[in-house]
């Protein structure tokens, strides 16, 4: 298996007024390719922080982030913008959909920010809709579907563009548990198919959907477990 | 890039259908505003301009001033006793931009056909006056050379009083009785006039034509005429023309400050419209282009508000791969969409405001196409200019604090 993330040393500080706070104080992994990873821990344990700089969101303040083999503080804003667009597949805690705009012209937007043909891009978006249930409702807008629907579409929006890792933020911290469970559950699908999963979350139940849980606590490695 | 940003501002718009119209309305009305006004002003001058030019050929009036003393007495020569009729022949001899000098004597009297009378101004004149003035007549003829020469005592009415004298009768051939300082002249009439309307000095409708030698011999045995009509060559000359009169009179009245006579020209009554009418356009599509700027803060404003607005929906696009000249030209297209929209939208109203003034004011209708291009040119540049702004702010926000915003 080879390595997707390699990640030494990382440190964040951000300069709150006088006062610097140290989100992540040097923390240090490997994820490889196939993996389904777990990032947990309690609000202020840096968790997020990690997950912006993961998801090209952000910039470290110290260490160093391999993306692909790719030097990550290395880029620039436009090449940044390049890799999310390419590697990363961001599913949200509050789905993130555009409201005004129909389910397909919501999961077609990565494609029109790499110039996808739009012939193509409509395929595609359509494509990743029918994977996740909801190849019949394409021209729905987002307030017309349920909470659960609409965490299916911003999956197939993380999927069209077939990324490296999907990136998920708590992504049952909106839904109910029944409705949670099967998010998870499609998640775990897609893990089956060779996609490469990490998951942020504060909760035990979802994490342990994964194969392997890194525990956050004051900005460092707490644990890094793994689930037989 | 740009349409595809142009494809995403059209949709945002679309979704914000409301608050887009209204925000466009500033440039619908200011564009509008610039263009019914310039039309108006156009339309206006060239209709006072067409009548200006309407009333005669280059004509230059040369009157006498009334003479006027000094400490209550009265100055030696009044200088209308002057105005010779000697003073034509030397006027075309001196001035060679000057065509035709026509003498004009001027009288009032008392008109009296059968138990109507009416008091009235009677011209003495000649034939060249007719046509100076662009004076046509109706029936019969005006006053001949021979009319003059023979100092027949034929009369030619204007339209009006041949009305007010003979109601709905043919007045060609009638007799007419002339009351002039307590005497008593027979006229016939010779010719009617048409309608003309006011002139330099007066409503030529009301008047009564009779020959120059007539008035001066018969009525009022005398050597001096009211006034001269000068006609310069051409419009061109006009000035050069008055110039020459000018010189010519204060040479030969010995009057270097012009005080013993007047020159009142065609020209520089046109000139004087002219100037009046365009500082007015001027002021008033000012007013028209601050509505337009106005306008344009108004359409900021908005951009400002919908950027703070959409400030998550600026993080989800950067999250998914949006670069920064993404954000700023779909902000841009969306400030750019909303003015030149707004702007084909207030070229149409401007051109039926145009089309509803013009019939209200009785003018030619007229779309000055610079002014269209200007007014909508100017729209687009506040588009891109007050959009910039908003755009830039757009562009330049954190991915992860845009998407952290509630």
């Amino acid at each position: 298996m080879s390595k997707l993330i390699l990640i030494e040393q990382l440190k964040k500080t951000y300069h709150v007024g006088k006062v610097n706070v140290e989100a992540l104080r040097g923390v240090s992994f490997e994820i490889n390719t196939g993996e389904f990873v777990s990032i947990m821990g309690p609000s202020g344990s840096g968790k997020s922080t990690l997950m912006h700089i993961i998801g090209c969101l952000d910039y470290p303040t110290g260490g160093k982030y391999f993306l692909s083999g790719q030097d990550v503080s290395k880029l620039n804003d436009n090449q940044l913008a390049l890799f999310r667009n390419q590697k990363i597949g961001f599913v949200f805690q509050q789905f993130n959909l555009l409201p005004k705009t129909t389910i397909l012209r919501n999961v077609e937007l990565p494609l029109t920010y790499n110039d996808t043909h739009s012939k193509n891009k409509k395929r595609l978006a359509a494509q990743a809709l029918e994977e996740v249930g909801l190849g019949n409702r394409l021209n729905h807008r987002p307030n017309e579907i349920s909470g659960g629907e609409k965490q299916r579409v911003a999956i197939a929006r993380a999927l069209v563009n077939r990324p490296s890792i999907i990136l998920a933020d708590e992504p049952t911290g909106n839904l109910d548990s029944k409705t949670g469970q099967d998010i998870m559950k499609m998640i775990d699908k897609l893990h089956d198919k060779g996609n490469t999963i990490i998951l942020v979350t504060h909760e035990a139940e979802i994490a342990r959907y994964a194969q392997r849980v890194i525990h956050l606590k004051d900005g460092l490695i707490d644990r890094d477990e793994v689930i037989t | 890039m740009i349409l595809q940003s142009l494809k995403i501002a059209l949709e945002s718009l679309w979704a914000n259908k409301m608050r887009s119209f209204l925000s466009m309305l500033g440039i619908i009305i200011g564009v509008g505003a610039v263009i019914a006004i310039v039309s108006v002003g156009t339309g206006s001058t060239q209709q006072v301009t067409s009548r200006i030019a309407n009333l005669g050929s280059n004509m230059i009036t040369v009157y006498p001033r009334t003479a006027r003393g000094q400490g209550g007495r009265i100055s030696s020569v009044s200088s209308q006793e002057k105005f010779s009729l000697k003073l034509t022949d030397y006027i075309e001899k001196f001035c060679p931009s000057v065509i035709k000098v026509i003498p004009v004597k001027q009288v009032s009297g008392r008109l009296i056909s059968g138990d109507i009378n009416v008091n009235t101004t009677i011209l003495g004149t000649n034939i060249d006056y007719a046509e100076v003035n662009n004076y046509e007549v109706d029936r019969g003829n005006f006053i001949s050379e021979n009319d003059d020469d023979e100092r027949r005592q034929v009369m030619v009415l204007g339209s009006q009083l041949a009305k007010d004298l003979f109601e709905d009768d043919n007045p060609i051939g009638k007799r007419i009785k002339v009351n002039y300082d307590k005497q008593v002249y027979m006229f016939d009439v010779v010719g009617v006039m048409k309608e003309k309307g006011g002139s330099m000095g007066g409503d030529l409708d009301d008047r009564a034509y009779i020959p120059l030698s007539v008035a001066m011999d018969k009525l009022t045995n005398s050597d001096f005429v009211t006034s001269y009509i000068a006609q310069a060559a051409s419009s061109e000359k006009a000035s050069t023309a008055v110039n020459q009169l000018k010189n010519f009179m204060a040479k030969f009245l010995n009057d270097e400050n012009e005080e013993q006579f007047r020159i009142i020209s065609q020209d520089e009554i046109l000139d004087t419209v002219s100037s009046v009418t365009e500082t007015m356009s001027i002021m008033l599509g000012g007013i028209a282009a601050i509505s337009l700027l106005v306008g344009g803060i108004g359409i900021m404003n908005i951009m400002l508000v919908s950027v703070t607005e959409r400030t998550r929906e600026i993080g989800v696009r950067k999250a998914l791969g949006a670069r920064n000249t993404h954000i700023l030209f779909q902000f841009l297209m969306e400030s750019l969409n909303l003015t030149s929209f707004g702007g084909i939208l207030g070229i149409g109203f401007g051109w039926i405001a145009a089309y509803f003034l013009s019939q209200y004011g009785d003018w030619p209708m007229v779309i000055a196409p610079l002014s269209v291009v200007l007014a909508f040119g100017f729209a687009l540049f506040i588009g891109i200019f007050f959009g910039l702004y908003p755009a830039m702010k757009a562009a330049k926000m954190n991915p992860v604090d845009a998407l952290r915003y509630e």
